[in-house]
């Protein structure tokens, strides 16, 4: 008994000098400048002229209309988005990973290279793309499904719909590819079982796949979450957080606070820390569901 | 039969199509890179006869060797450094977990929800005081650690079988010996995935490296893509080369890495 | 004898050292290869020749990325990160000087004889009375036409020179309806032309005192009310983006645009429609009191940083290149139509040549009469917010909101943003 313990001691303790290296670059080059950043969020002021203030930045918020519509507007995108284009990346992989399909290896890079792409060439293209007389238009219009062309950057919908077009298009792969890694590891035995049991693909999908890329699931829910609330390219380079504002994220409205308007960085902080604690509360929420051993 | 024959169609014409919209924007980009200014911007779909012209002028307007080394450069060394630091760590964090273990990795996560720009000012005085602007170690230090990578290797831990811990501790080997004899090989494509992710945000990356990034000699491929369309007059052919130079190699690497998705844990164990 | 010698070596020490100071070498960030890092280069070619020993290091760097890097540096207390000089565009000079006292240079009474550039120009570098940038190109508004469609519905550039707006829109019917082209073209959130057109009557977004002025500005209203009905008439398409509005002039489904003189250069990339180009100034407003048909848009200044231990010779090279030298300007313009403010450079030859892109006008000689009447607004410290918070309002009246409700949120906004 008290051998095990020393043992388990001896464990523990290899444990955390595993951890340590890593832990400590974290501590140091994010919650030291965290810190520094959450000491900003209480002052108040333009440019170098920075006072003490207290909470009042955070109080300001309360009344910021462009900064309630910007929150609106990644949750929008969150609620939306997110559910989609993780179905859609799970039911990519889990198709991807049967080993008589053909032409694995293409369909593979294909579907991973929207995210590689470099977003310059992805915006133009995607902005031509939905052009008035682009070629969504154009299809849309040969096959009758509307009248007349849609101007989708001039509508506030259309616009929200055409960020999550783009999003969709530019992470499924991204994401599909840490669950073709998941995947990799569940034993393939599991699945000749079950297809002796003659389990549909869809029982297979759901009872087998699904329950058993849980972990990985919960780690592309949590990045996913952080990753829209702290949209920025895409709404930058494709709307322009336009139509008045519809499209405008958190994100872009602290870039304009910080660089493009008189920089009001203890402001912009708050409105950072406002964001960090809205993910920070998700986020615990999907490792109470999700992180269980 | 017939019901069976059609859900395969379906699943490869569902598989086909997805390939297709995926695709297409690579290659518009690719076959705008051949393609005069005018060309480009008119949406020609063709591939035109100005790719060596575009070239000409993209060296003339853009160090793109220069750039390329130096991207290449601080990817490697930033993706190397951040897989052995933490896959490390997120296996320390799963097999040896307990309840501050735990705690910690939680706290760890609340790193990567923070946006960059609240943290950049602070990041900026550091790596200035330490006197290390323009260098490839300002550039690696920050992004060595992220709390995303150390979640993905615990979370694969979850999928290293115990058992196979407990055997080779019996057969006497250390804990450092485990990690690197038996993980490292059997999560072969977990450090895939990794280190395909890892070197293409090092490379992708553009707001560091622009404020730390001073002189002439230290710059990297985003940065004079984004120097490329700066200009009254933007001539979209060299734009267009220019981007599809500096997607090449993340391309590249997922290739030569991708093969390790079609290996599952049993054949790396055999 | 020793004294001699300690004298000696001490005279040889001072020369080595002063030898060493002279070589100087001053760090620019700028951007834009064919325009100004090439303007750059030759003005350091320039001043080699009266100063050998001062090397000009000029590390190109995007318009937003040096404004990143200067908010950067200048929050993290780290001035000598930044450069000896810099190009900053003249909408953001004087919230920049403004934000950042101390940082930059106040080339007031540097010798530099700011009577001779163009007024506007010096107007926007000003800040409180003191000058704080080297003006440099030229952002005067033009009217650019396509004169084969003009004549296909029988018009002449002629009728477009000193025009209102109200008669550019009845012949923009008009051709529309008789060649099926329109006139104009722009991005959809920029707010651009509403700006070229409320600085042509000699209005801003803010009074003389700095407070917001866009609920009440009758002359904004008539302005957006103008680019509503060229919206809305067909007369002006819009387009989602920079890419596609050059799309529009260069596959030529626009009959014209308005914008800076800078936007020549992307006219003339399209060899196809050589000789089929016209200029001319810009209309002006039926109804606000100080209409012209003059303005601006876009451009850029050379400031100096008061932290560099160089700036004296930083100061000495712009007087003797971008503030003095006709030459420099002459040497620029044929290969980069780069345009000057610099006004006696505008009497030179280089500035009469006919255009042959342009049909034969010397079209230089034309804008540069233009500058010299552009009405001379201030950009203010605001003016980002400004700008943002109208596009938000153009939109909106776009999608049917009553005009002045509009105008009205968008001053509350800008309120906002200037508040405590």
């Amino acid at each position: 008994m008290g051998q095990t313990l020393t043992l388990r001691r001896r464990q523990s303790l290899i444990g955390w000098l595993f951890i340590v290296p890593a832990s400590v670059l974290i501590f140091v080059f994010y919650f030291y400048p965290i810190v520094r950043a959450l000491w900003l969020s209480f002052q108040t002021g333009v440019g170098v002229n920075l006072q003490y203030a207290g909470l009042f930045n955070y109080q300001r918020l309360l009344s910021d209309n462009v900064f309630k519509l910007s929150l609106t507007n990644v949750f929008i995108f969150l609620i939306i988005q997110v559910p989609v284009m993780l179905t859609l990346a799970l039911i990519l992989a889990s198709l991807l990973n049967d080993p008589t399909l053909k032409f694995r290896g293409f369909f593979r890079t294909a579907l991973f290279l929207p995210c590689a792409t470099s977003l310059v060439s992805y915006a133009i293209v995607f902005r031509s793309l939905f052009a008035l007389d682009g070629f969504v238009n154009y299809l849309l219009t040969a096959l009758s499904i509307i009248d007349k062309p849609i101007n989708w950057g001039g509508n506030p919908w259309t616009a929200r719909f055409l960020i999550i077009i783009a999003l969709t298009w530019r992470w499924t792969g991204y994401n599909m590819v840490f669950y073709l890694a998941g995947l990799q590891n569940i034993d393939t035995s599991i699945y000749e079982a079950a297809l002796i049991d003659g389990a549909s693909g869809v029982t297979r999908f759901t009872k087998i796949t699904v329950p058993l890329l849980k972990p990985i699931i919960l780690l592309t829910t949590i990045m996913s979450t952080n990753g829209t609330l702290q949209l920025f390219d895409e709404t930058m380079n494709l709307t322009n957080g336009g139509p008045a504002n519809a499209t405008l994220s958190v994100s872009q409205y602290i870039y304009r606070l910080s660089f493009q308007y008189s920089p009001r960085f203890g402001y912009a902080a708050a409105i950072s820390f406002v964001i960090f604690i809205l993910v920070a509360i998700l986020a615990l929420i999907q490792m109470r569901v999700g992180d269980t051993r | 039969m017939t019901r069976r024959r059609f859900y395969r169609f379906l699943k490869y014409l569902f598989l086909f199509i997805a390939a297709l919209l995926s695709l297409f924007p690579l290659v518009w980009m690719a076959v705008s890179a051949t393609n005069a200014s005018v060309d480009v911007v008119t949406g020609r779909l063709l591939p035109g006869k100005h790719l060596i012209e575009n070239y000409r002028k993209l060296s003339q307007q853009a160090n793109v060797k220069l750039a390329m080394v130096n991207s290449f450069r601080n990817s490697i060394v930033a993706t190397f450094a951040s897989l052995v630091v933490c896959s490390i760590a997120g296996y320390g964090f799963e097999i040896y977990h307990d309840k501050g273990k735990d705690f910690l990795m939680r706290l760890l996560l609340l790193s990567m929800m923070i946006p960059f720009a609240a943290i950049m000012i602070p990041l900026f005085m550091m790596v200035g005081k330490f006197g290390l602007l323009n260098t490839t170690t300002a550039f690696v230090l920050p992004t060595i650690s992220t709390a995303f990578l150390i979640f993905l290797f615990r979370q694969s831990a979850r999928y290293f079988p115990s058992e196979i811990i407990e055997a080779a501790r019996l057969e006497g080997m250390s804990e450092l010996g485990i990690f690197f004899g038996m993980y490292v090989p059997i999560m072969r494509s977990t450090y895939a995935t990794a280190g395909i992710i890892t070197f293409m945000n090092a490379w992708n990356n553009y707001l560091w490296p622009l404020i730390i990034m001073q002189s002439k000699d230290s710059i990297v491929m985003p940065i004079l893509i984004s120097n490329l369309i700066a200009g009254y007059v933007t001539d979209y052919g060299v734009v267009m080369l220019g981007v599809t130079l500096s997607v090449l190699p993340t391309i590249i690497i997922f290739l030569l890495l991708q093969n390790s998705f079609a290996e599952g844990i049993l054949s790396s164990m055999k | 004898m020793r004294k001699n010698l300690i004298i000696t070596l001490a005279l040889v020490l001072v020369i080595a050292l002063s030898g060493l100071a002279s070589a100087v070498e001053i760090t620019v960030w700028c951007w834009d290869p064919l325009f100004n890092i090439y303007a750059m280069e030759e003005a350091a070619k320039i001043y080699k020749e009266i100063n050998p020993d001062v090397t000009i290091n000029i590390v190109e760097t995007p318009w937003d990325d040096v404004q990143t890097k200067l908010t950067t540096a200048v929050m993290a207390g780290q001035l000598n990160t930044l450069p000896d000089i810099l190009l900053m565009q003249d909408n953001a000079l004087i919230k920049n000087v403004t934000n950042f006292p101390g940082v930059f240079y106040d080339l007031t009474d540097s010798g530099i004889d700011f009577s001779q550039f163009a007024d506007f120009k010096v107007r926007l570098t000003t800040v409180d009375g003191r000058n704080y940038g080297v003006p440099f190109d030229n952002g005067t508004a033009i009217t650019a036409l396509r004169t084969d469609i003009l004549e296909q519905a029988g018009y002449t550039l002629e009728d477009f020179t000193d025009i209102t707006w109200s008669e550019f829109i009845e012949m923009g019917k008009d051709i529309l309806a008789k060649t099926g082209y329109p006139l104009l073209s722009s991005v959809s959130e920029s707010p651009d032309h509403v700006m070229v057109t409320l600085q042509s009557a000699r209005s801003w977004m803010f009074d003389e005192n700095g407070n917001v002025f866009i609920a009440n500005n009758e002359v904004l209203k008539e302005t957006v009310e103008i680019y509503v009905e060229l919206v809305k008439s067909g007369v002006l398409v819009q387009v989602p983006d920079w890419e596609q509005y050059i799309g529009t002039i260069n596959r030529g489904t626009v009959a014209g645009t308005i914008n800076g003189c800078w936007i020549i250069g992307t006219i003339v990339a399209q060899p196809d429609q050589a000789g089929k180009w016209g200029i001319t100034n810009v209309p002006r407003l039926d109804k606000a009191p100080n209409a012209t048909n003059y303005s601006n848009q876009g451009g850029s200044s050379w400031m100096v940083l008061n932290h560099s231990p160089n700036k004296d010779v930083a100061v000495d090279f712009l007087k003797h290149t971008f503030a003095g030298s006709v030459e420099l300007y002459e040497t620029i313009l044929p290969s980069s139509g780069a345009l000057a403010t610099y006004l006696p450079a505008g009497d030179s030859d280089v500035y009469n040549e006919p255009h042959p892109f342009f049909g034969g006008q010397p079209i230089y000689a034309d804008i540069t009469e233009f500058a010299a009447k552009v009405p001379a607004v201030t950009y203010g410290v605001y003016n980002y917010e400004a700008r943002d918070a109208v596009a938000v309002a153009i939109s909106q009246v776009l999608a049917g909101w009553d005009i002045n409700s509009a105008l009205r949120e968008a001053e509350e906004t800008v309120k906002f943003l200037m508040g405590p």
